[in-house]
């Protein structure tokens, strides 16, 4: 019976989706050890259609982590080091004359992949960096006036290391902005980094992960995320989190409406892999510091020294409504 | 090797300086009327010059330059006042050093002790004077000060704009309290302070000489001498004539009001007749002593003053800020009827050797004339029917001034014609005296009341007959009856109106003249007049009995606790948290029961977690509240979830 298969294939398709999900977060769990919530905060940016932003010292597993997340979703992937002499055309790609048809030929840059892993974005001039924000923003690179979009889904994970400061062009607030979650790692706790040295080279487990899901059941995923319920009463949490940003006096600058939307997306896809009814203020705290950690700018009178301490003071200070 | 650089300024003040040399420039505007004109120039030159300094990040003038400043502005002004103290040297102190405060203005601290000097600066002004347009000048001046201050200290991000109306509303939020103080705090009748009158202040009025010419300059002065509300009917305008001082002695020229002086009370000597009129005078400041009445006053309620032995009132001391008293008047009246010998001599003097041909005119027709009675008559028929003119711009008199205008000029003002009348009726025998005063005014169809200005000002003489005691004779009204019937501004001068630029006023000019006086009426007599006595009738009004000064500052405190109470509850009010839905009464409910308080930013979840960990109540009665709680409010079947938390809470035993 036609109606009936539609009917039942709903709540398997949402059922299927949440199986896809949690055998992800197990594999990514399998290569990277005990950092769950940050492999959760990642999920739940390429969800919600944000791009990624992992800053911390090497050694930590950040590319590991771009890694794993390309294969275990079945992304086409490609890695571009940045360096003080990376060019545009690097990124994007460049027309080649074709000498035997007489015509240019395009010849598509690394951009043109599902899941790129930009790794220390801060060692490339500001226009190399450009290029790619404009690639992410826009969705669309332009070359020789000609328009080309870019694959769907469209996820890229920038990595920098905070300790470098010599040669390095950090990226400016505006552009921090096009990051929807800045996430540090951390070192791993001693059971894990026991079981790390314990266990088989990473490198060698990625390559035998299989994919628990290809792209168009990421899209999917990501429809589904969107249809998340937004009650009123977690608007009102948002909006006082926000206001409560504008006012303090330990932040200069506080979080504008397109912040407060990339907290509710975020969150969104937060209550979706946690399987909440709809996004709890759980989800929102969860959250808040990848997404308002580096939208906030401190004052500079503040006592808090990092942005994830004052993150996690607003949230200590705003009651939930 | 580092020699030390002079510091110079950094610019830093750029941006706030103008709002201080704006915030100075507000409140020293009302004061540039009255300071010498050498401080006002000095204020622009130091206002310029720390503006340029600050521009071109110069040094600012070391300490030796501003300590000459400053003395040698010291020296300026108790050279220009020849003293320091009181309200015209000691504005003037103040706005020189408040100029010169701006060479030593170096940071941030500096420019807010100059933006307290500028308040204080806008307060002073009503030392001097107090008029209607004040209250705006001080509410938009104290604003401008705010918006300044707030400015400066918001730092570069404010918009002039959000600090004028976040001064604005800081200003709103204290009119209650101010309105409050000013309605109750104890006035006193004798104040412990004294404010210092500007005696330097040139001031409109009659004085205690008159010479010719004296009144015809008032004539053209607009300026209120007092107002006058009527109990019954207005008196028609031959009857108003406002007795103020009566002068007796006649040098040749000018006459005077040194008086023979009586112990007798002179109110005795007078016999009332006929209808009173009862009316409130509001009396503008004088400086003199003399309370003006319509002719004859027999009751008045002003302290402290007494009539003197010319029938006119008196008070003991001047009469330097607005007063308001009532009086019984009765147009009806026989003054003095016997006079002593003594007096009718002092009455009769004339000096011998000025205005002869007056007096020789004055006995030929007191002759031919054979009674005293018609005598007056014909000198007045004179003045009548020969060519004598009323103007206001007579022409110069020379030593012997009777005689010149009697015989050459014959063009005159009120007080050439009662000063001829006067010398005529004195060269007869006849005992004669002038009174000055007002006559006539204006009536005010808006507020009811009758304005007296200084353009009414008026001579006119008293004569004294045998029987009949002293007799108000008006030779002006001889001459321009007009003037008599419809008062000095109506009465028709031949090309008055185009030499002086004065037209027939419109009907709406007129209308807003008088608006304009009722207002100004009424801001004397309920702001400005808020004294003791309308304080005490005011706190009677209000229910107070027996109000002294403990109950109305206890009444004050009180009011001031309810309004800070009262505004902290309208923001409490403004600032709460939203109403709660019956998911989160619920929820409330059940936190109640565990026993432990929900702290700030705790997630249901985080609750749920320490509400097991510190086994309040079983954890499957938790879980299960907390689940229905977040899908009640935070998800897709919210009534569904309020019954399943409902359910859930009734199972806790």
């Amino acid at each position: 019976m036609q109606r009936g298969s539609t009917l039942e294939q709903l709540p398997t398709g949402v059922d299927a989706q949440r199986a896809a999900i949690e055998s992800a977060q197990k594999a990514l769990g399998s290569i990277i050890l005990g950092k769950q919530s940050q492999i959760r905060l990642a999920l739940s940016c390429l969800l919600a259609r944000g791009h990624l932003l992992i800053e911390d010292l090497p050694g930590l597993g950040k590319t590991m982590l771009a890694q794993s997340l390309a294969k275990t979703l079945g992304l086409s992937f490609r890695r571009i080091q940045f360096t003080s002499d990376l060019l545009p055309a690097d990124i994007i790609g460049v027309s080649v004359f074709r000498q035997e048809r007489g015509e240019f030929e395009f010849q598509p840059g690394p951009v043109f992949s599902q899941l790129i892993l930009a790794d220390e974005v801060n060692r490339a001039t500001p226009k190399a960096q450009s290029a790619l924000l404009e690639a992410m923003e826009e969705h669309q690179v332009s070359v020789d006036g000609e328009t080309r979009a870019l694959p769907d889904p469209f996820f890229v994970v920038a990595t920098q290391n905070p300790g470098d400061q010599i040669g390095t062009f950090p990226l400016p607030e505006s552009q921090l902005d096009r990051f929807l979650m800045r996430v540090t790692i951390g070192y791993p706790d001693q059971e894990s980094e026991r079981e790390l040295l314990a266990g088989e080279d990473r490198r060698l487990m990625l390559n035998d992960i299989e994919p628990v899901t290809d792209p168009e059941t990421l899209l999917a995923l990501q429809t589904s995320v969107r249809k998340q319920k937004v009650s009123d009463a977690l608007i009102d949490y948002v909006q006082a989190l926000v206001r409560f940003t504008r006012e303090s006096a330990d932040i200069e600058i506080g979080l504008s409406p397109r912040g407060a939307q990339a907290l509710i997306a975020a969150a969104r896809a937060h209550s979706f892999i946690e399987q909440h009814a709809g996004v709890f203020p759980d989800d929102i705290q969860a959250v808040f510091p990848s997404v308002a950690g580096h939208r906030l700018k401190p004052a500079g009178s503040t006592r808090f020294r990092s942005p994830h301490e004052l993150c996690q003071h607003v949230l200590d200070s705003v009651a939930i409504p | 090797m580092i020699k030390a650089q002079p510091r110079g300024t950094d610019g830093r003040l750029l941006s706030s300086l103008p709002w201080t040399l704006g915030a100075l420039g507000v409140s020293l505007a009302p004061h540039v009327l009255y300071l010498p004109v050498w401080i006002s120039a000095a204020f622009l030159v130091c206002g310029l010059w720390r503006y340029a300094i600050e521009k071109r990040r110069q040094m600012l003038p070391s300490r030796w330059v501003r300590g000459a400043l400053a003395l040698l502005c010291f020296l300026g002004v108790l050279g220009t006042y020849s003293s320091v103290s009181g309200v015209g040297p000691g504005s003037a102190l103040l706005a020189i050093m408040a100029s010169l405060k701006l060479l030593e203005t170096r940071r941030r601290r500096d420019q807010f002790v100059l933006l307290f000097i500028s308040i204080f600066l806008v307060m002073s002004s009503l030392l001097r004077e107090q008029y209607l347009w004040s209250l705006p000048y001080l509410l938009i001046g104290t604003l401008i000060i705010m918006t300044a201050w707030l400015q400066m200290s918001a730092g570069a991000s404010q918009t002039a704009r959000r600090s004028f109306s976040t001064g604005g509303r800081l200003l709103l939020y204290a009119a209650p309290l101010a309105i409050a103080m000013w309605i109750l705090f104890p006035r006193l009748a004798s104040p412990f302070w004294a404010v210092p009158i500007d005696s330097s202040r040139a001031k409109t009025g009659l004085s205690d000489t008159m010479s010719p010419g004296d009144i015809s300059s008032l004539s053209q002065s607009d300026e209120v001498a007092f107002r006058v509300r009527f109990d019954g009917d207005i008196p028609e305008p031959r009857d108003r004539y406002w007795r103020g001082l009566v002068m007796t002695k006649f040098n040749g020229r000018s006459w005077q009001g040194s008086e023979p002086q009586d112990a007798r009370l002179r109110a005795d000597e007078i016999e009332y007749a006929g209808d009173a009129f009862s009316y409130e005078v509001t009396l503008e400041p004088t400086q003199q002593q003399w309370v003006f009445a319509m002719d004859m006053p027999r009751e008045w309620s002003l302290s402290r003053t007494l009539m003197g032995p010319q029938q006119q009132l008196w008070r003991i001391t001047p009469i330097e800020q607005r007063v308001a008293y009532n009086v019984v008047s009765y147009p009806s009246y026989r003054a003095q009827a016997s006079l002593a010998k003594l007096f009718r001599g002092w009455y009769t003097a004339v000096p011998e050797n000025s205005n002869k041909r007056t007096a020789e005119l004055a006995r030929s027709m007191h002759e031919l004339a054979g009674s005293d009675a018609a005598f007056i008559d014909a000198v007045l028929a004179k003045f009548n029917n020969e060519e004598y003119f009323y103007t206001l711009q007579p022409p110069a008199l020379g030593s012997n001034p009777v005689d010149r205008f009697l015989f050459d000029t014959r063009q005159g003002f009120c007080e050439h014609y009662a000063s001829a009348f006067a010398v005529m009726m004195r060269s007869a025998g006849i005992p004669a005296r002038i009174v000055l005063g007002y006559h006539g005014g204006e009536i005010n169809p808006m507020g009811g009341h009758l304005i007296v200005r200084q353009s009414d000002a008026h001579a006119w003489t008293e004569v004294w007959l045998e029987g009949k005691g002293w007799r108000r004779v008006d030779p002006t009204a001889a001459v321009a009856p007009e003037r008599i019937e419809y008062g000095a501004r109506d009465a028709a001068f031949e090309g008055f109106g185009e030499s002086w630029g004065f037209n027939a006023p419109t009907e709406l000019l007129q209308n807003l003249t008088m608006a304009w006086d009722v207002l100004n009426a009424n801001w004397n007599d309920w702001i400005l007049g808020y004294g003791p006595d309308k304080q005490n009738s005011f706190m009677k009004w209000l229910g107070m009995e027996d109000p002294d000064w403990r109950k109305m500052l206890l009444s004050l405190v009180i009011i001031v606790i309810v309004l800070i109470l009262a505004i902290s509850g309208f923001m409490m009010l403004r600032n709460r948290p939203p109403k709660k839905d019956r998911a989160s009464r619920l929820y409330l409910k059940f936190v109640k029961r565990t026993g432990l308080e929900l702290q700030i930013g705790e997630t249901a979840q985080k609750f749920s977690k320490r509400a097991a960990a510190e086994n309040k109540l079983p954890k499957e009665t938790i879980d299960a509240v907390t689940n229905a709680y977040l899908e009640a409010r935070y998800g897709v079947r919210e009534d569904a979830a309020v019954i399943r938390l409902n359910d859930a809470l009734r199972s806790i035993p």
